[in-house]
């Protein structure tokens, strides 16, 4: 006999959470898999996670899903309070303010690391889920589903016995098995994907506000384009968060696939631009030899005493840099004053110096090096998002909206998951699951959805907030080649037509033009170079290698790969090569090889290869995200 | 729907852990007096690494038939640490203390008189399953399990890594690891009728393979970590004549033996034999083939 459940959440990313705690908010039994051990440990974003509040249609919000728990704990990092898009070119730099196109119908937006977010919601998830008699199976990895006479559907795990249940909530992101495996939609090309990868960068809290300008608790997100592409159609941006920094690159697949090129490389264009360079920087210990005369077991001491001083200065001077841990050292009473905290930092810094040589240099220190797909609503979200008694949601859905700098999947997954509960529960009350009245009526509720108006039409409320911040700009560097299109659009008469018209030609037209090389590119760069400031950097940033990138990433071993090679020889395979972030493959002879150790499941190779989550439990742990 | 575990209508299982308050031999911070004993006030103590693996060997019980649970330990107050560390791997629902001054000086068999005493005491008596560790760490024999079998007249089964009960039937079907013509891998399957004593081998390790389990399971950890918290509402302590203990059969009057001291024992030297049998000629061929037939007759495997 096998187990029975009403409803399987396969993914627990803030989308499959989200649909596990609004099915648990209406009463009913629902489970949720996820193949990573930690909730949150396999999650990547940039990512600010945005409110809305849309004029046409309503958006389910994270607080909605998750309650006033949300607003009062506020699991996420800093409101996000100054949005600016910079143009580079070399040392230039021309700024446009973009605050509005941030506040844009939003209640606030948070900078969010992916980790500790999901790790929160899957808390409250999984409580409430108890309650209902169901809860959040972890370490679990989905490998086939089937289904019975009567509709149900089997659901076959890596690790488990076989169970049965009568709606899936598939939310297991862009490089969806559940898709794949249903023939419910084809994998995605990379037309219809962005590669996303980041770094976080430690910095200290209260010299993020002093260097970023912004009181305690908010934060800043600079985007940038121009130079900094490399060539490429996306761009970059430096995110800040509570004590760290999320630098990072996103770029269309399709202009990766024309111009190779290495994604670690990508994201050290960004960290050597000047702006960036200087927004990242901070004092590094850096320790000195150690005499190698002195004796070995004196060599050990020394070196064992150096790493704890460092630690400790570490420690001690983030700390000092925040007002929380500041007042909670004082009231522990491990020091009486701020003032003693400040002169033990002194003392541990000249300790360093004096006693071990220890330097105290400009640099910058990287904690975690990460990538992802990103799909592009706008190309790829499924027309029908359910197979069956399946409903798709979240990046399995291939829903996110992404309009120039705007990259919106976190709330648009949520969006999208407390649609599908909806949905599942009212086939639970019905007991009728079948895709006429389940998926039909899901997808109904989608396409209701003002995030899937955004993944359709132009809005050009949102567009006029652009004209708006290049008003100063010289109509030759920008008219010169959008022409026609700029001139309507810049007029306030004639732009509701330009934008009806731009509509009418859909975004299929319309999207080699704006979303194009020109764009992000030339533009940005002409911009850099004929208005832009002059910007320099006091030092040049020292930055790992992707060896000691992935060394410093957290790993449960799978012996066995999650992934085959099919074709060894095919153009994209060699492609591989270049476009991996991690540099999992090779070319030995002809052929392209996979060492899956180093792999981050970024999905970037999945289209021509037997692609597939590593087992549960295994492969990569982010300990940010 | 066959949902086993936590779901099951009524719990029907009783579950005692025995454990033992053990120095940390870990990181290497033992410290040693002057005559080689033991420095038990340096050294920092914790629940034995055992006693970790008899809990989490009764946890298996909670989550798969929800057994109720009571940690039991002798020893000194501080030794209510072990039981609180215990707590967390195994949700205990009761914690129980045996501490009296009577008990110094016990060997295993007066220990095993003191945790008799103090089992009978759990659920009334009703025990179905006592757990226990191979052995502890600290210099024990590894007598004290059997021993204590041997006093509650329970089947002992030693060396268990793995097990299942048959609930309706009171069943139990264990897996133990024996040692048979010196090769160490053999896996004996056994049955018994409940109750058991099991001493847990140190490789076991519990696996859940339903989803039931693995939400009885998570469900059972968090409860576990949050009632370890406040774990002295789950504390019982008991002293010698709460627990109804004959003096002359607990402490120093109860043991026949006297451990003098303890010696750091020399690495010591591999004692495998090895027989070279070439195959070169058929008496060679015959001997190897004696041999095998020896060894996998004498493996009893059901
Ligand atoms: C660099 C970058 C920047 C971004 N910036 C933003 C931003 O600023 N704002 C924004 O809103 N969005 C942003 N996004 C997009 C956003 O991060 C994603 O849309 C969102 O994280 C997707 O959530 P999800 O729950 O749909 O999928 P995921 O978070 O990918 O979750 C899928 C889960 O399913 C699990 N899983 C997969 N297969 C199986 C299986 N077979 N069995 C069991 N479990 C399985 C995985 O382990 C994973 O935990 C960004 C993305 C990237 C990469
Ligand atoms: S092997 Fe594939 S999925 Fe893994 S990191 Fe490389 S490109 Fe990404």
């Amino acid at each position: 006999m096998v187990e029975k459940y009403d409803v399987a959440v396969i993914g627990g990313g803030s989308a499959g959470l989200a649909a596990l705690k609004q099915l648990s908010n209406l009463g009913k039994q629902a489970i949720l898999i996820e193949a990573g051990k930690q909730l949150g440990s396999k999650n990547v974003s940039g990512g600010i996670l945005y409110s809305k509040k849309p004029r046409q249609g309503k958006a389910h919000n994270v607080e909605d899903v998750y309650g006033s728990d949300f607003l009062s704990d506020l699991p996420v990092e800093r409101k996000i309070t100054k949005y600016m898009l910079h143009s580079t070119s070399r040392n230039k730099i021309f700024t446009m303010d973009l605050t509005a196109a941030h506040e844009y119908q939003a209640n606030f937006g948070y900078t969010v690391l992916m980790s500790k977010l999901n790790a929160w919601f899957a808390k409250r998830a999984g409580e409430s889920a108890e309650q209902q008699g169901g809860g959040i199976v972890s370490g679990v990895h989905v490998k086939s589903i089937s289904w019975q006479d009567d509709g149900r559907a089997i659901i076959e795990t890596d690790e488990l016995e076989p169970f049965e249940v009568k709606a899936i909530i598939a939310a297991d992101g862009v490089n969806s098995e559940v898709a794949e495996m249903t023939g419910a939609r084809p994998k995605f090309t990379p037309e219809d994907l962005y590669q996303g990868v980041k770094v976080v960068v430690k910095l200290p809290e209260e010299i993020i506000e002093q260097r970023f300008g912004v009181g305690p608790g908010e934060g800043a997100a600079h985007l940038f384009a121009g130079d900094v592409t490399l060539n490429h159609i996306g761009g970059g941006f430096v995110y800040t968060n509570r004590d760290t920094l999320s630098v990072g690159a996103v770029y269309h697949y399709d202009s990766l696939m024309r111009l190779p090129a290495e994604p670690s490389q990508l994201v050290n264009a960004l960290l050597k631009n000047p702006m960036v360079s200087e927004f990242i920087k901070d004092e590094v210990a850096v320790k000195e030899e150690i005499d190698r005369n002195l004796p070995k077991e004196e060599q050990l001491r020394a070196r064992f005493a150096v790493s704890k001083l460092i630690k400790t200065w570490n420690e001690l001077r983030d700390a000092y840099h925040s007002p929380d841990a500041r007042k909670k050292l004082v009231e522990a009473g491990k020091y009486k004053s701020e003032d003693e905290i400040k002169a033990r930092l002194d003392f541990v810094r000249n300790e360093l110096t004096t006693k071990y040589r220890t330097k105290f240099v400009t640099d910058y220190v990287e904690l975690e090096y990460s990538a992802k797909l990103v799909p592009d609503g706008k190309r790829c979200m499924m027309k029908k998002p359910y197979h069956k008694n399946i409903l798709f949601i979240g990046d399995a859905a291939g829903r996110g909206v992404f309009i120039g700098p705007r990259i919106e999947g976190l709330n648009v997954g949520i969006d999208d998951a407390v649609r599908a509960a909806n949905a599942a529960a009212r086939a639970i009350d019905r007991g009728n699951f079948s895709p006429e009245y389940m998926g039909q009526y899901y997808g109904d509720l989608v396409n209701d959805s003002p995030y899937t108006r955004d993944m359709k039409e132009i809005d050009k409320d949102y567009l006029k907030i652009f004209l708006d911040a290049t008003k100063d700009v010289p109509k030759d560097i920008i008219g010169q080649r959008y022409g026609m299109v700029f001139k309507l659009m810049s007029s306030g008469t004639l732009r509701g037509l330009a934008v009806g018209l731009a509509n009418i030609l859909g975004y299929d037209r319309l999207l080699p033009l704006v979303e194009s090389e020109d764009t992000y590119v030339q533009v940005p760069i002409e911009l850099a170079e004929k208005m832009g400031q002059p910007v320099s950097a006091t030092y040049a940033p020292t930055i790992p290698t992707v060896s000691q990138r992935v060394a410093k990433l957290k790993y449960d071993d799978d012996r066995t790969s999650h992934i085959k090679v099919l074709e060894p020889r095919s153009e994209f395979m060699k492609k591989m090569v270049t476009l991996c972030p991690t540099n999992c493959y090779s070319l030995e002879g002809e052929d392209v090889t996979l060492q899956h150790e180093a792999c981050i499941e970024c999905g970037t190779c999945s289209k021509e290869t037997e692609w597939r989550h590593p087992r549960g439990e295994k492969g990569i742990v982010f300990q940010y995200g | 729907m066959e949902i086993k575990g936590y779901l099951m209508p009524g719990n029907t299982l009783n579950a005692a852990v025995i454990v033992k308050l053990e120095p940390d031999f870990s990181e290497g911070n033992v410290s040693y007096n002057a005559d080689g004993t033991l420095n038990r006030a340096e050294t920092k103590s914790i629940l034995g690494p055992h006693s970790a693996v008899a809990s989490s060997a009764a946890f298996y019980a909670k989550v798969r038939y929800g057994a109720r649970i009571a940690v039991t330990t002798m020893g000194p107050p501080i030794a209510d640490v072990a039981l609180q560390q215990a707590q967390v791997l195994c949700d205990a629902d009761e914690l129980h203390l045996y501490s009296d001054r009577m008990f110094a000086g016990a060997d295993t068999l007066a220990t095993a008189e003191v945790l008799r005493n103090g089992i009978a005491k759990v659920e009334g008596g009703q025990l179905d399953l006592v757990f226990s560790g191979h052995r502890a760490s600290d210099g024990e024999t590894g007598q004290t399990g059997p021993q204590t079998a041997w006093k509650l007249g329970f089947t002992f089964l030693g060396n268990v890594i793995d097990y299942d009960i048959d609930v309706p039937n009171r069943m139990v079907r264990a897996k133990r690891l024996i040692s048979l013509q010196g090769f160490y891998d053999v896996i004996e399957e056994v049955e018994a009728p409940l109750p058991v004593f099991i001493a847990i081998d140190p490789s076991y390790k519990a696996s859940f393979n339903t989803v039931s389990q693995r939400l009885a399971f998570e469900k059972y950890q968090k409860e576990g970590k949050v009632r370890a918290q406040d774990y002295k509402r789950y504390l019982k302590v008991f002293n010698a004549q709460q627990l109804g203990a004959d003096p002359k059969l607990v402490g120093l009057p109860g043991s026949p033996t006297i451990v003098y001291k303890v010696e750091r024992i020399p690495k010591a030297k591999a004692s495998r034999k090895a027989e070279v049998i070439d195959g070169s000629s058929r008496e060679e061929l015959r001997k190897a083939a004696a041999k095998m037939y020896e060894i996998l007759g004498g493996m009893v495997i059901k």
